[in-house]
Order: structure tokens, then sequence, then C-alpha cells
């Protein structure tokens, strides 16, 4: 049972299946998902050591463009290992109230891993849609009104955007006539052109609602304020990347020569003035992590906008810089909700907290030696290499957002060890799974912290690799394989 | 080697005491000329050494501490050391060793003693008068240092020795004050603020705050500010002298060129009343300060 | 092993052991005994500071490809000196009396003395960086570890804090962007390459890679117009970190100036570059900010009415003495710039010190609230009237020499008004200290200060210390000439002949020997004079002239405050507090921005934004 495919299906089948466990048994229930997220992992990781150059796999018998395809290369199969991994660390262990979220989680699990390998533009957007109906549940999870009136709001925003993707799909399709990626990448010439760049247009700010794209992320203060942390970190931290993800692969086959990539810049540029600013003067740590992460997300398309190699390394730097962050960060907003100036002595009653908070706040800003400063330097030096002087106004204001974001940032850490006072009577101490889950993000930060070197490596062949066009269009196309036929090793 | 070493040991003990006893004859000449504007007959020619040996022997010596007494040392010690760096016919001391900008700071060291006794005494009138006293320095320190860029850039040379040399080896055409007439003029109104005579003498203003920084001083303590003025009035007229009037080629012309520059603001000192400290910061910076740049501007072009 | 390691792991272990144990009492000397090694370890790489060969770090990483590298050469050892010994003076004076008081008040020296070694091992390792991104990394540790120094008092230090780091990383942004534009050009981050490329670079570019890194690394000098930081948050610091801070901490601007502006780009490329419609070349405008940075400080220090902030901000105005020293870009100007470097930390160190002595028998800074303590701490009072003579640069102290050699190149190459500028500064700085020492030391003694004592030997050894380099490096000033020396080689400089007395030249020499000796022989005339005078008999401070009145202890008869009443009359009007203005319209900017920008999250539905967004792409594609 080496098949990639069961990275979908035994997460949906487990979701389905849930209700029917845990009438039998409940503490079952409680198994299943873990053991679910941990083959997952292995699965994927198993692929990720072993395969050697990017792999297609044809499901349903039929060989590209015609069958469905999975496109098998080392960035598709990272995202498929850090899916599990991610819900496994954000997992509702504690969790008592039944099955409903942990159902929704593997429904989440599956329809990612899904957006992560799909090959195929149209089962992304149906993994997308999936991925959407799971992350509602979860945002309303929270059972209260302001919670679900967020949910409301990012219901309908996201629908909206599902249709104009849909549309942009279909667009695509009259042009060149087939939904796979690839294929769509060998005529692509066919796309340069109004429609095309239209399409692009549509399908970027659809999907880019789950991306927190500016101007499309209304949603996204209000249902990270209202949702709990867990949930706030997983769409920051995972679901928002999945969706850049599927943005970058259309960009990469089809769209790497054109206008499309100054979109991306303008897009991403607005969404870190926008951002920033806003965080600089949030009240309370749940929106300003929230607006802080619409400025991370808007620096990681910048980043991926810069052309070629350079542009997909900076990118993925920034990407799962971010990644690695922003769930810690907010991880760590339990107990530290309210508003900012009722934080003074927090640092008292969770020193290891606050510790943290400092240790990814100093990452995020980009102080060396800590990673976001590596990933900081890629993209400087991509975006000057980029030789175009839109992008040398991304680097300015890359470098001011930075300025402001190390303000809002040292801001609360000098408010959290500030003497308490008469405000801060709530407690702030922090729940140890919720200490052991950032301090686990913390560990993983110093580890690469340690070996950037090797990490960068890694990361600079996986970008090699992801932004190469041709090999994507020829490994689907020419070396497409029926699972059947191949064994791992 | 050592026989320099010797001599010129030699010359940085004997050049205060001709300071000194020139000194005197320079205090001599200002009470003179201001009893003779006032139609009197005026004091008799060692009268000033008498007053000094008075204050010395007074039987009330009123000390308000340590640092008063050391104020006081300072402020003639300053200038004592002050005059081994002005050349005079003859003897050059270590006018090499220093140069014009050490002097200009050395004589700095009187003005800082002075101050520290008199604020030690713990009386605010004291105090006050050193406040303006200081910032009278700030105000005619700055037209008189671009006088001395000038003549340093124009010289070429921070040595004073050098200075004169260049002076009288073309005559009196080679004079700073023909080649540098502007220069000349403010270095004047620098010279007569610096000496804080009439009408820049607001610091001491007796009626209004008790003559300022001498309040508290009497006996050796007024005597060492005695001391201290004969040096200073000395020093500023031969720092003039070697600035712009080819220092001393022998002692006869040297005095005479000494006594006539420190005439010239005594004069004016008697016929003026008093400025303000503000007015003074006005009056000072504004025409010193722009015949100084002026003069700077034609000898840098 | 080399050298260099065994200084950085001494270094490293300070710190660790610093951080581990703040809960000990006696942390304060273990940090002093580590600090001293620091400083024996770097003496036994003496012979740097006398032209010997650099020494490498046997360690070196490579990340992304980039090699990082570590070397000492003789102006990394210099600046290194600086670090250390002021260091040591602040740890040490920290380490006994002070810090047991520190404890008793809720503060914890353990913490301090960790921000200490945290801080000396960042400029250690900028000091010794051998490429650009190591220098950056440096600079960046620097810039964080100061902060932690700067908040550890809490409060309003805080605040002052917080706003150090928005300039810092601010300025941290200029230089990375300065940084990646170099890359872009040469392909790395190597020093050699940048040196190698630096003379085909077109105007446009060293213009502005010039203005960003001296943006960048001058925000830590506090030049204008970014200085408002400064003075703020170097005063609200624990006394020994004051001390500390204000001695070394901005040079560290200074230093990353010279090696990449001075050294790799190149002032000759400034000096040809004329800017339009003025007369200036890119140096002199550099020249001039360096100008306008020793006048605005020093005036403002003048109205100080907090002895702490008095001295921050006489600092800010003495950067500008080194950097225009080494604009000149003569032997006796960068040698009087470095010089002053090390002099400044010298005497300024000892400011500090003897004010946190005041502090810690009197509570109070504040220049109107002290008066008279001459008598009852007059080594505090000998330790700061050294420290204000060097720091006003009249003759004996050392400050005088550095000051001296950078007047001269102002004079020998003909820039009056510069030359002017910097005395402007000097004379404001004799004016503010002597109202620093009048106001603390002389004077009326306050009736509640009667039974105050000299502070312990713990505090007075390391400020007499100073005090004693300060005089002793002014009387024979060519002991620090011969590092200096050694450092502008390094620089690539001219470097300047010296004898031990100061140096020699045809245009005007100094012989400090010979002229502290005369000045001391001048005391000794007149203290002759003075004591051959009547014996003068002591008398109570209250036994004063008043005007026909009595005194009595109650009476406050002592001036001290608006010190300089004549001259602020005249000036005051100049202090409008323009650059504050600046700074909190530039505040409300950004912060109305932001009302603007979650106005968008807070009004409206997100779907509109969803059509408008469409709508303009599509019509960016189409139309």
């Amino acid at each position: 049972m080496n098949n990639i495919a069961f990275n979908i299906a035994l997460p949906l089948l487990a979701a389905f299946l849930l209700p029917v466990i845990h009438n039998g048994s409940a503490k079952a229930s409680r198994l299943v998902g873990p053991f679910v997220l941990l083959a997952m992992c292995w699965f994927a990781a198993a692929y990720f050591i072993f395969i050697e150059h990017p792999v297609a796999l044809a499901l349903g018998g039929f060989l590209p463009p015609l069958g469905i395809s999975f496109h098998l290369d080392q960035l598709s199969l990272l995202m498929a290992v850090i899916i599990p991994l991610m819900l496994l660390l954000l997992w509702p262990y504690t969790n008592r109230e039944g099955f409903r979220e942990e159902a929704l989680l593997l429904l989440l699990a599956g329809a990612s891993s899904g957006m992560a390998l799909s090959g195929d533009l149209f089962n992304i957007y149906v993994f997308y849609e999936l991925l959407s109906v799971a992350s509602f549940g979860l945002a309303a999870s929270t059972h209260n009104g302001a919670a679900f009136a967020a949910t409301f709001r990012y219901l309908v925003i996201s629908g909206l955007g599902t249709v104009l993707a849909l549309t942009g799909i279909g667009l695509i399709y009259t042009q060149t006539g087939t939904l796979n990626l690839a294929h769509i990448g060998q005529l692509a010439a066919q796309l340069d052109n109004n429609v095309g760049l239209a399409a692009f247009a549509l399908i970027v700010l659809g999907i880019g609602v789950k991306a927190e794209i500016f101007p499309v992320n209304g949603w996204v203060p209000e249902v990270y304020a209202t949702a709990k942390p867990r949930i706030s970190a997983l769409l920051a931290g995972l679901i928002s990347k999945l969706a850049v993800l599927a943005i970058v692969r259309l960009l990469v086959v089809a769209y790497a020569d054109t206008d499309a990539l100054s979109l991306l810049l303008v897009l991403g540029i607005l969404g870190i003035i926008w951002g920033e600013l806003s965080a600089w003067r949030a009240k309370d740590l749940k929106r300003m992590f929230a607006f802080s992460s619409i400025g991370q997300l808007g620096m990681v398309l910048v980043a991926f906008s810069i052309p070629g190699e350079a542009g997909m390394f900076a990118g993925l730097a920034m990407m799962l810089h971010h990644l690695l962050v922003k769930p810690a960060l907010f991880m760590l907003t339990e107990n530290w909700s309210g508003s900012i100036s009722s934080l003074t002595g927090a640092a008292r009653q969770s020193p290891l907290g606050a510790a943290l908070f400092i240790l990814f706040a100093l990452s995020l800003i980009g102080v060396p030696p800590f990673p976001g400063f590596w990933a900081k330097l890629i993209m400087v030096t991509g975006l000057v290499g980029a030789d175009d002087s839109l992008y040398l106004l991304a680097l300015g204001i890359l470098l001011t957002a930075t300025v402001i974001e190390a303000n809002y940032l040292i801001r609360c850490a000098i408010q959290l060890y500030a003497p308490a006072d008469e405000n801060s009577s709530q407690s702030a101490k922090h729940g140890r799974l919720t200490l052991s889950i950032s301090s686990a993000l913390g560990v993983v930060l110093i580890i690469s912290l340690f070996s950037i070197t090797p990490l960068g490596n890694k990361l600079y062949q996986i970008a090699a690799e992801a932004s190469n066009r041709s090999l994507y269009i020829n490994t689907t196309l020419s070396n497409a394989q029926v699972p059947a036929l191949r064994k791992i090793q | 080697m050592a026989n320099s070493i010797l001599l010129t040991i030699l010359e940085v003990i004997l050049m205060p005491l001709v300071a000194f006893i020139v000194g005197l004859f320079m205090v001599l000449m200002m009470r003179k000329l201001a009893a003779k504007l006032q139609r009197r007959v005026g004091p008799p020619l060692f009268q000033p050494l008498y007053d000094i040996v008075k204050l010395y022997g007074k039987q009330t010596q009123i000390s308000h501490g340590l640092i008063h007494d050391i104020g006081i040392i300072m402020a003639v010690g300053g200038y004592v050391a002050a005059e081994a760096l002005l050349p005079v016919p003859g003897m050059d001391g270590i006018a090499a060793k220093g140069g014009l900008v050490t002097l200009a700071y050395l004589m700095m060291v009187p003005s800082l003693g002075l101050a520290l006794g008199v604020g030690q005494c713990a009386n605010p009138n004291g105090s006050i008068g050193i406040s303006r006293a200081l910032t009278a320095m700030l105000a005619y320190d700055i037209p008189f240092i671009i006088v001395i860029f000038g003549v340093a850039y124009h010289f070429g040379s921070t040595n004073l020795v050098s200075i004169i040399a260049t002076q009288q080896a073309e005559g009196i055409a080679g004079w700073g004050i023909s080649e540098m007439p502007i220069l000349a003029i403010a270095g004047l109104f620098a010279l007569h603020a610096s000496l804080g005579k009439q009408p820049f003498e607001i610091y001491i203003a007796p009626a209004e705050i008790a003559t300022g920084p001498m309040v508290e001083m009497g006996g050796k303590f007024l005597g060492g500010l005695f001391v201290m003025q004969t040096f200073q009035l000395y020093t500023a007229s031969v720092l003039y002298v070697s600035l712009f009037l080819g220092g001393g080629e022998n002692w006869v012309t040297f005095l005479i060129k000494c006594f006539a520059v420190l005439a010239i603001p005594v004069l004016i000192a008697y016929l003026f009343p008093r400025y303000r400290t503000e007015d003074l910061i006005r009056l000072v910076w504004k025409w010193p300060v722009m015949l100084a740049l002026l003069g700077v501007a034609f000898v840098m072009n | 092993m080399s050298m260099l390691d065994t200084l950085l792991l001494i270094s490293l272990l300070t710190v660790l052991l610093t951080g581990l144990g703040q809960r000990v009492t006696f942390i304060g000397w273990i940090a002093t005994l580590l600090l001293t090694a620091q400083l024996l370890t770097l003496l036994l790489m003496g012979k740097l500071g006398y032209g010997g060969e650099i020494i490498d770090a046997s360690f070196g990483f490579s990340i992304l490809g980039q090699p990082l590298n570590w070397r000492y050469d003789a102006l990394s050892w210099f600046f290194a000196l600086i670090t250390i010994g002021s260091a040591l003076a602040g740890s040490a004076f920290a380490a006994g009396a002070w810090g047991d008081q520190y404890r008793k008040e809720g503060g914890n020296p353990g913490l301090l003395q960790f921000s200490i070694a945290l801080n000396v091992l960042a400029m250690l390792l900028l000091l010794g960086s051998g490429d650009l991104l190591s220098l950056f990394i440096g600079w960046e540790l620097v810039s964080w570890a100061s902060l932690l120094l700067m908040v550890i008092a809490g409060g309003r230090a805080s605040e002052f804090g917080m706003r150090y780091i928005v300039y810092a990383t601010a300025g941290a942004m200029a230089v990375l962007a300065g940084l990646a534009i170099i890359f872009q050009l040469t392909g790395s981050f190597a020093y050699d390459d940048l040196a190698a490329v630096a003379p085909a670079l077109n105007t446009l570019q060293i213009v502005t890679l010039t203005l960003l890194f001296f943006f960048g690394f001058g925000i830590k000098m506090g030049l204008l117009p970014f200085h408002l930081w400064q003075a703020d948050a170097y005063a609200e610091t624990p006394g020994p970190g004051t001390a500390f801070l204000g001695a070394i901490s901005s040079r560290m601007g200074l230093y990353a100036i010279l090696v990449v502006i001075i050294q790799l780009i190149g002032l000759v490329r400034l000096i040809e570059i004329e800017i339009p419609y003025s007369f200036l070349s890119l140096r002199d405008l550099l020249m001039w900010v360096a100008a306008i940075s020793i006048i605005i400080p020093t005036f403002i220090a003048l109205r100080q009415s907090d002895a702490r902030r008095l001295l921050a901000w006489h600092g800010i105005g003495q950067g500008g003495y080194m950097l225009i020293g080494l604009l000149v870009l003569d032997p006796y100007g960068s040698a009087g710039g470095l010089m002053h470097v090390f002099n400044h930390a010298t005497y300024q160190a000892a400011l500090f010190l003897s004010v946190s002595a005041v502090i810690y028998r009197t509570r109070t800074s504040d220049l109107n609230r002290l008066g008279g303590l001459v008598t009852r701490m007059p080594l505090s009072f000998l330790v700061m009237l050294i420290g204000i003579i060097g720091l006003a640069g009249i003759p004996p102290m050392n400050g005088f020499v550095s000051k001296w050699l950078v007047y001269r190149s102002l004079i020998i190459e003909g820039m009056p008004l510069l030359f002017v500028a910097s005395v402007i500064g000097t004379l404001g700085t004799i004016l503010s200290v002597y109202k620093l020492i009048h106001n603390t030391f002389l004077g009326q003694l306050r009736l509640e200060h009667e039974h105050i004592r000299e502070v312990p030997l713990s505090m007075t050894i390391p400020m007499l210390v100073l005090s004693a380099i300060v005089f002793i490096t002014g009387f024979m000033p060519g002991l620090v000439l011969d590092w200096v020396g050694s450092a502008q080689v390094a620089l690539g400089m001219p470097q300047l002949a010296h004898t031990l007395g100061g140096v020699e030249s045809t245009q005007g020499s100094l012989d400090m020997i010979w002229v502290c000796s005369v000045l001391f022989g001048g005391f000794a005339v007149g203290a002759l004079l003075f004591y051959s005078g009547n014996k003068a008999k002591r008398v109570h401070q209250l036994d004063n002239y008043a005007g026909g009145h009595f005194l009595t202890a109650d009476v406050r008869y002592h001036y001290s405050d608006n010190f300089y009443a004549g001259l602020m009359h005249h000036i005051g009007s100049w202090y409008r507090g323009s650059f504050l203005w600046l700074e909190s319209s530039l505040i409300s900017v950004v912060s109305s921005l932001s009302g603007g920008a979650q106005l968008l999250y807070n009004s409206f539905h997100p779907a509109l934004y969803l059509l408008m967004a469409i709508t303009l792409s599509l019509y960016f594609f189409i139309g």
C-alpha cells in the first residue's frame, strides 16, 4: 500500500467513517485521526525521500492529458508531508465534544493533500471547494455569535471567489481545450492574450480568497479573531500557503513570461502595505497577527512574482518560514486575547510563552541569525536581481514594512515584560499543550537556524525543480505512469 | 640636546616673569589713560604692584574651601603657562611645541579655574557672573577663532614662531595687518570683548550682582585675580601683535606695538557704557563674525 | 586555535555564565573577572596595535553559499580595546556596592551584567567581521543587544528603547538594501570584491550606496536628523550600562562607516561627485551633516536639566568630531577622529560613572536638586573635573589632543566654516559641562545631603582608573597614536607620523609633554604665589554675602535653573523642536494611513472589494 493516492483517499474515508466509529467507541474514534495522519506522513515522507526526479501519476487508467493526473515533485511532496505534520501538531487532543471537528480536520487533510498533489486544474478546483467547506466548519466551531458572523462573511466571499475561479478555469478551457496543467503549459502560447490573462486574474482573485490576497481578504481579521487559536494557526499557516501554491503552479507552467507577474507583484505590494499598516494599529494580539499574516502573504506573493528560479526560491523560503512561525504565534494568543494593553506583566505568568513570543517575533522581523533573516535576504537579493524599477519599489516597501513590523511586534514584547498593574488581573498563563506546540515549532526554528546551509541547498534544489516549466510538462506528458506499474524501491 | 632643553626651561621661567612686569605697566597705562579721560592725576608708577602686595598681605582672608583656592591657583597658573607659548623678542619658549590652537585653548584654563573657584563660593551673584562671563566667552571666541583660522591658513602654519618670522621677513608690507586688514579689525574687536572691559563688563555689574565673580573674593583671592588681569592684558596684546603686527623685532618696537594695541580698547572702554549679555552676543556675533568671515574669504581665494 | 578564537570563546563564556548565574550574588565580580580575561587576551593580541599581522578566526561558515569570516586587524583591535575596556569599567563599577543597592531596589544586577556581556560579544563579532554579510549580522546583533540594555530599567526606558529600535531597524533595512545592491553588482559579499568593483561604479550607484549606508550606519551614531532617540535611550539605562553605552555603543556606527564607506567605496570617489546647484561635493555634504551633528546636540545638551541626558546629548555631538576628522582624509584629521573614539570613551565613561556615583548617594540626577557635593564626595568631583576638561577639549586632558588634530587638519586643508562649526561645538560644550559640575558639586550643599559620604572603593577605583587614563593619554598621546597609526594603515589611509608627546611638523607641532609640564609648572607658580599670601580662614557656606540678609540652611542660595539665561534669551527661539515635530508628524502620517487601512477591513462588505478588484485587474489586462 505505498500509493500516494491514499494520502487523499484515506483521510476522506476516515472523515466519513468517523461518525460510525464514534457511535461504536468514542475512544477509538479519537485514535483514528492521529493514526491516519501518521500514515499520511509516512507515505508522503517515503516518496519525498526516495523520489529522484518528478513523477506524474495517472489515476483512473488513462494517461494524461485525458486522465486525472497527480504531479509528484519535491515541492508537492514536501507539502504533502507538512500537511499531516501540521495537523498532528494542531490536532484537538483534548477535545471531548464529539467528533465533528476531528472529521472536519481529516476532510481538510485530504482536500489539502489533493490540492498539493493535483496536476489538473479542475481537480485543484474540486479539492479547493472541499477545503473551503471544511474550513467554514472549523472557523465556526467556536459556537458563538461573532464567530458565526465572521464565518458567514468568509462563506459569502469565498463562494464568490469560487465562482470567479471557476469562470477563470472555464476561460482557460475555452482557450486551450484542456485542464491538465502540463497540457496547458504546452499550449501556453494560446493563453498569452487578453482572455488568457483575464482567466489568470479571475483564478488568482478567486483562489486568493484563501491565500489572503489583497483585497479579497476582508474575512481574515474577524475570522482569526473569533476562531480558536488552533484553527487560526491552521488557516493562516497552512491553508493560505496551499492556495498560494496552486496559483504559483499555474503561473509557472502557463504564465511565467507574461504580465501575470506584474499582477501578482502589485497585489503583493498592496497586501504588504495594507496588512502591515493595519497590524500597526491593531488593538489585540489576534487581529494583529491576522493583519500581519496578510502582510506576510503579500511578501510571499511579491517573492513569487520575481521571475525565474530566484523568485521560486525566495517565495518558498518566505512561505515555509511563515508557515513555521505564524501558527506558533497564533497558538500563543490562547489566553492572551483581549487588548494588547492588558498584557502587561504576562511574561511573569508565562515566561516560556513570552520567550517563545520574542523568538518568533525576532525571526518574523528577520533579525539575523534567525531563519527569517535568511529568507528575507534571499528575497531581497532576488528583488534587486530582477532589475526592474517596480521590483525596487517592492524592495523599498518590503524594508519599510519590516520597520513597521518590528515596531508593533517589539511593542507587544515590551508590554509583556512591563511590570504588571491592575489592568492585568486576568490569567495570562498558557496551557501545557499550547506551550508544547509552540515549543515544538520553536525547536524546529532553532534546528533550522543551525542547518541553514543544507536546508537552503535543498530548498534551492526544490525551487529549481518547481520552476522548471519544461520538466513539469515533460514529466506529465511523456513519462506519466499508471500507478500500478511503478513501485518505490 | 640637554643644552637646548635647559635653555627652553630657562626661557619658560623668564617669559612669565617678563609678562608679569610688562602686564603691571599695562595696568598702570590703563589707569593713567582712564584718569586722563576723567581729568584726574592717576596713580603713581608702582601702584599696581603695591595693590597686589597689599591684597596678598591682608589680615582677613576668607576661603570657601579647597576648590576656591585651587580655582585661583588655576586662574593664575593657566596664564603663567600660556606666556610660555607666546614668543617675545629673543625668546620662543615652547611656542613651536604648542602653536596657535593650543594657546587659544590654554587660555581657557584660567577661565575654567576662575569659574570653579567662584562656583565653590556658593553665592548666586558669583554664579550668575560666571554664567555671563562664559556666555561672553562663547560670544567673542567665535570671531576670535575665525581670525585665528584666517591667519593660520594665510601663513600655512599654526606655529606662531614661523608666522612671526614670515611677517618680519617682508617688513611692514608683510605684516598681517597689511595683508589681512579686515581680519585685523575683526581681531581687534574680539580682543576688546575678551578683555571684559566696558562696554563688555556685564558679568561684573557691581550694582546688579555685586561684582559678580568677585563677590566672595577678598585678600589674596582678589590679588590672584589682579595678577591674572595683568597677564590677560599682556597675553591679548602680544597675541595681537604676533598675528598682525609682525611680532617683535626687538624689545623697543615690540613694547611700543603692544602698548599701542592695548590703548585702543582701553580708550573705547572708558568712552562707552555697558552692554547686556544678550546685546553683547548679538553685537559680537554680527559685526566681528561677518568681518572675520569676509576676511577669511579674502585670504582663501 | 587562534587568539581571536580564544577571545570570542571567553566572551561567549562570559555571556553564558552571566546568563545562567542570574541569582548568584557575586555575579558582578565573575563578570568583571571574565571581562578582565577578555582584556588580557586582547592585550596578548597587542601586536595588532603596532602593525602586526591580521589575525584570522579559525572558524568560519558558509551559509547559502556565502562565506562568513571573522578576522581582526589593527582597526578592529583598537575598537575592541575600547569596547572591552569600557565594559570592564562599567561591570566593575556595578559589581560591588552599586549592584547590592540596585538589587535592593528591585533591579537585577545579574541581568545588567548579562546585557553588558552580550553587548560586548556582539560588538566583538561586528568588529571582527571579514565580509559584508558578517558585518550585517554583527550590526543587527549589536542593535538588538543594546535594546536589551536600554529596556531593562523598565518604565519610560521601554518607551525610549522602543523608539530606538524603530530607528535602528530603519537603519538596518537601509543597510540591507545597500548590501543587496552590492550583491547584485559583485555577486558576493566579500570586501575585496566590493573594493575591486568600486572604482568602476557610476555616479548614481556611488551616491545610492553612500547614502544608504550613511543613513543606516549614521542612525546608530545619532547623526542628524536621526538623533532624537539616542540621549533618552542612553540616559534611562542603569548607571554602569549608560557608561558603557555612552562610551562605545554609537561608535559601532562609525566603525561600519569607516569600513564600508571610507575603506571599501573610497572617499576619493565621494570627493569627485559634485552635488548639482551647490559648491559641495558628496564628501562635503557628509561633513556638514557631521558638523551640524556637533552643534545642535551640543546646544540641546546645554539646555538639559538632567545630568545623564546632558552627557548623553554631548555623546552625539562628540561623534560629529570623529566623523568630521575622518572625512578630511589627511593623516591629521583621520588620526584625530580615530583617537577621539578612544578619548571620548574614557572621559565619557568616567563622567557617567561619576554621575552614577552621585545618583547612588543622592537618588537624583536632576541638576536643580543637587549642589555643593564636592565637600562630601571629593573623589567623584575629581573624576568629573577631569572628565569635563576632557570632554570640553581643554589641555591637559586627552580630549584636547584629538580635537587639536581635527582642528589642525581643518585649518591646513582650508575648511573655515567647518572649523568654526567644530569650535562653536567646543565652546558650547565648555558652557554646558561647567553647568554640570557647578550644579552638582559646587555651590550650596543642600540640607538633605549634609550627611552623605564618598561612594565605596568598589566604585571609586574604576572611576579613578578611567580618569588616570584620561590624563596619561593626554600627557603622552603618543601611546594612543601608535595604535591609531596602525589603524590608519589598516584603513589604507596615510599614517600620522608622531612622537610620544604629539606630532612634529613644520606647519605647527604639538608636544603635550612640554605643554602639560609647563601648565603644571604654571600651577605650581600660582600655588606658590597663593600660599605665600596670608593664611586664609575657612568659613561655612552660609557665611556669605547676601546683600545684608542672614542666610539660614533652609534658604536656597544656589543659582542653577536656567543657568545661561542671557544666552537662552538670544538663542532660545532656535529650539523649536523642529525635529520632534518632524518625528511626530511622521508618526501621525503612519497612524492615519493605518487607520485608513483598517477602515477597509471594518466598513464595507468584502465582496465588494472582490468585484472591484476583478474589474480593475480585467481592465489591467484587457483595457
